[in-house]
C-alpha cells in the first residue's frame, strides 16, 4: 500500500481501537497505586498499602483461594473427561459422532446466566430429593466450572489431534501397544502442547467464570470475581484496582505460558 | 487401521464421561426450566403443577418486560454494529499484515482483555468512566468541566463496556475469515486502480459477508445474554435480561418466571447461531 494520508489515518484508527481495548487495564492497575484514601486522577502519591488492605479484607482472601482451588479442580475434571472424549470425537468414527461434538461444545455456547439459573434450580430439585446439598457448595462450583472447561478441552486437543494425524498411532499398535500403550507412549506425547493449552485456558475460564456462579456461591463460598462484583456494588477505590491487579497478573502469567504451546488466535 | 484401533478401545467408552457430564449439568438442567416456564407461580409453594403459556404471554405483553427486552435488543444491536465498525478495519488490518510477529502480538493484544474476565473489565471501565475516575479527573484538571460529568451508570456507558467486551469476538472471527480470502483478489482490485479503502469495502467485504454474519450474531448473543456490564456500569436504573432472570430467579425466587426469561434468552441464542453457521458454511473460499 502507499504511503498517503490515508494510509495514516488506516493507522491511527486501528491503534485508537486497540488503545480502547487495553487502556482500561492499564488505568485500573496504576490506579491501585494510589495514594489517596478517595480515588483521585491524577494521584497525590503512591503506595502499596491497598494490597494489604485488599488480603485483610476475608472476601478477597477467601474467594481468591475458593477460586484457585476450583479453577485446579475443574481443570483437572475437564481434561480427564475432555481429552478421551476428543480422541473419540476425532480418532474414531461412528454414527451421531457429530452432534455428540457439538453437544460437548454446547457449554460454551449456552449462555452463561441462562446455564446458571437451569444449573441453579436443578441443584435445588436434586438437593429436594436426593438432601445432597449443591447449591453454596465447593462440588456445585466444581461441577458448574469443570463444564465451562470442557469445550476449551475439546476444542485445543482436537485441533491437535487433527493436525498431527494416526500414523504414529498405527504403527505403535502394528508392533503390538496395546489401547494404553498407545496412548501414554505415542498420542500424549504428540498432543501435549494442545493438553497444556487446553488446561491452561480451562484454568483462566474457570478463575473468571462469573455468571454461573453467581448463582451457585454462598456466605463463605464466594469464589474471586463475585467478591469483587459484590465490592463493587458499594464501592469503587484502590482497593478493588489492587484486587484487579492481582487477577490481571494472575491471567497474564497463565496466558505467557500458554503462548508457547497454543497459537491465541486459532484458540476462539 | 481404523478397525484396528475399533478392537482395542472403544468410543463409547471414552466419551460417555463428558457426555454424562454435559446431559446431567446442562441438558437436564436446560430442560427443567423449559418445564417450570409453562408452570405459574404461587407465593405459598413456589409452583402450582400446571402447563400454561401466561409466562410467555407476560414477557411480550406487560409493559414493563417488553420495554426490557425492547431496550436490551436496541443496546445489543447498537453494540454489535459499532464492534463491526471498529472491528472490521482492525482484523483487515491483522490479516493482511506480513510480519508473523505482528500479527501474534496484535491477536495477543485482542484477547487479553477478554480473557480478563468480565468483573475485572467491568472494574476498570468503573474506575475510567466514574465520577471520580481517570475521564472526569483529566478534564476536570484541564478545565474542561467543573463538575464531573456523568457517564457511568447511563446506557452510552453501558454500550461502551459491551463493545469493549465483544470487540475481540469480532475480530478474532472477521480475521479468520479475511485470512481464507486470497490477497490476489485485492490486486486485482487495484489493477483496476481502485484505492486500498475501496478495494476493501468493494472487494474484501462483500466475499467475507458470511463472516460478517458470524461475528454480528456473535456480539448480538453475548450481549443480549450480558449480566456483569449492565449491573456495574449501568448501575440500577439500567434494566436489561441478564439482570432481570437472576433477580428473577435468586432474588424474587418467581422460577417459573425467570425460566421464562432465560428460554427466551435461549431461543434469541439458538436461531442466531443455527442462522449463522448454516451461513457461514457457504462461504466462498
Amino acid at each position: 500500500m502507499p504511503t498517503s494520508a490515508g494510509r495514516v489515518l488506516f493507522l491511527v484508527f486501528v491503534a485508537a481501537v486497540f488503545l480502547f481495548l487495553v487502556a482500561p487495564l492499564v488505568v485500573i492497575v496504576w490506579a491501585s497505586f494510589f495514594a489517596d484514601k478517595i480515588l483521585t486522577f491524577p494521584p497525590s502519591g503512591y503506595t502499596l498499602a491497598w494490597y494489604a488492605r485488599a488480603w485483610q479484607l476475608p472476601d478477597f482472601a477467601s474467594g481468591f483461594l475458593m477460586s484457585v482451588q476450583v479453577a485446579i479442580c475443574a481443570t483437572l475434571g475437564s481434561l480427564l473427561l475432555g481429552v478421551p472424549a476428543a480422541l473419540a470425537v476425532e480418532r474414531f468414527r461412528f454414527p451421531g459422532r457429530e452432534p455428540l461434538r457439538q453437544i460437548l461444545l454446547a457449554p460454551m455456547y449456552v449462555p452463561a446466566i441462562v446455564a446458571g439459573a437451569a444449573v441453579y434450580l436443578y441443584f435445588v430439585q436434586v438437593e429436594i430429593a436426593t438432601e445432597v446439598q449443591l447449591t453454596a457448595t465447593f462440588p456445585g462450583v466444581m461441577i458448574a466450572h469443570t463444564m465451562v472447561g470442557l469445550p476449551w478441552t475439546m476444542r485445543l486437543v482436537c485441533a491437535s489431534l487433527a493436525t498431527t494425524g494416526s500414523i504414529a498411532e498405527e504403527a505403535a499398535q502394528s508392533l503390538g501397544a496395546n489401547a494404553l500403550q498407545t496412548f501414554f507412549y505415542v498420542t500424549l506425547p504428540i498432543i501435549r502442547p494442545g493438553v497444556i493449552a487446553a488446561a491452561l485456558f480451562s484454568f483462566i475460564a474457570s478463575f473468571t467464570e462469573l455468571e454461573m456462579s453467581l448463582f451457585l456461591v454462598g456466605p463463605g463460598k464466594t469464589t474471586l470475581p463475585i467478591a469483587i462484583v459484590n465490592y463493587l456494588e458499594w464501592n469503587l477505590d484502590s482497593t478493588i484496582a489492587a484486587v484487579a491487579t492481582v487477577q490481571i497478573l494472575i491471567i497474564g502469567a497463565v496466558l505467557l505460558a500458554s503462548d508457547r504451546f497454543v497459537n491465541l488466535g486459532k484458540a476462539f | 487401521m481404523v478397525e484396528l484401533q475399533e478392537r482395542r478401545l472403544k468410543p463409547g467408552a471414552l466419551v460417555i464421561p463428558a457426555l454424562l457430564l454435559v446431559s446431567a449439568f446442562l441438558l437436564a438442567p436446560l430442560a427443567l426450566i423449559l418445564r417450570f416456564s409453562l408452570d405459574l407461580y404461587d407465593p405459598a409453594q413456589l409452583m402450582q403443577g400446571v402447563f400454561s403459556l401466561d409466562n410467555y404471554v407476560k414477557v411480550f405483553t406487560d409493559p414493563f418486560y417488553t420495554q426490557v427486552l425492547g431496550f436490551t435488543a436496541q443496546i445489543a444491536a447498537l453494540s454489535t454494529a459499532i464492534c463491526l465498525l471498529l472491528g472490521y478495519p482492525v482484523a483487515y488490518f491483522i490479516s493482511r499484515s506480513h510480519s508473523e510477529r505482528l500479527r501474534s502480538l496484535l491477536i495477543i493484544l485482542t484477547v487479553l482483555p477478554l480473557l480478563m474476565g468480565n468483573a475485572v473489565r467491568s472494574a476498570a471501565w468503573m474506575v475510567v468512566m466514574g465520577s471520580s475516575g481517570l475521564i472526569n479527573g483529566l478534564l476536570l484538571a484541564v478545565g474542561i468541566i467543573e463538575e464531573p460529568v456523568k457517564i457511568l451508570y447511563t446506557p452510552t456507558a453501558v454500550v461502551i463496556g459491551l463493545v469493549s467486551v465483544l470487540l475481540p469476538f469480532a475480530i478474532i472471527t472477521l480475521q479468520s475469515v479475511i485470512d481464507s480470502i486470497p490477497a490476489s483478489l485485492e490486486e486485482a482490485g487495484r489493477s483496476l486502480g481502485y484505492s486500498p479503502l475501496r478495494t476493501m469495502v468493494a472487494v474484501v467485504m462483500p466475499i467475507s459477508l458470511p463472516g460478517i454474519v458470524a461475528a454480528a450474531a456473535i456480539c448480538f448473543c453475548l450481549a443480549m445474554n450480558a449480566y456483569a456490564t449492565p449491573v456495574l456500569i449501568g448501575g440500577p436504573s439500567v434494566h436489561m435480561m441478564g439482570p432481570l432472570v437472576y433477580q428473577q430467579i435468586a432474588k424474587v425466587a418467581n422460577w417459573p418466571f425467570g425460566s421464562a426469561l432465560a428460554w427466551v434468552l435461549m431461543a434469541v441464542t439458538l436461531v442466531l447461531t443455527v442462522v449463522s453457521t448454516t451461513y457461514l458454511s457457504r462461504r466462498y473460499f
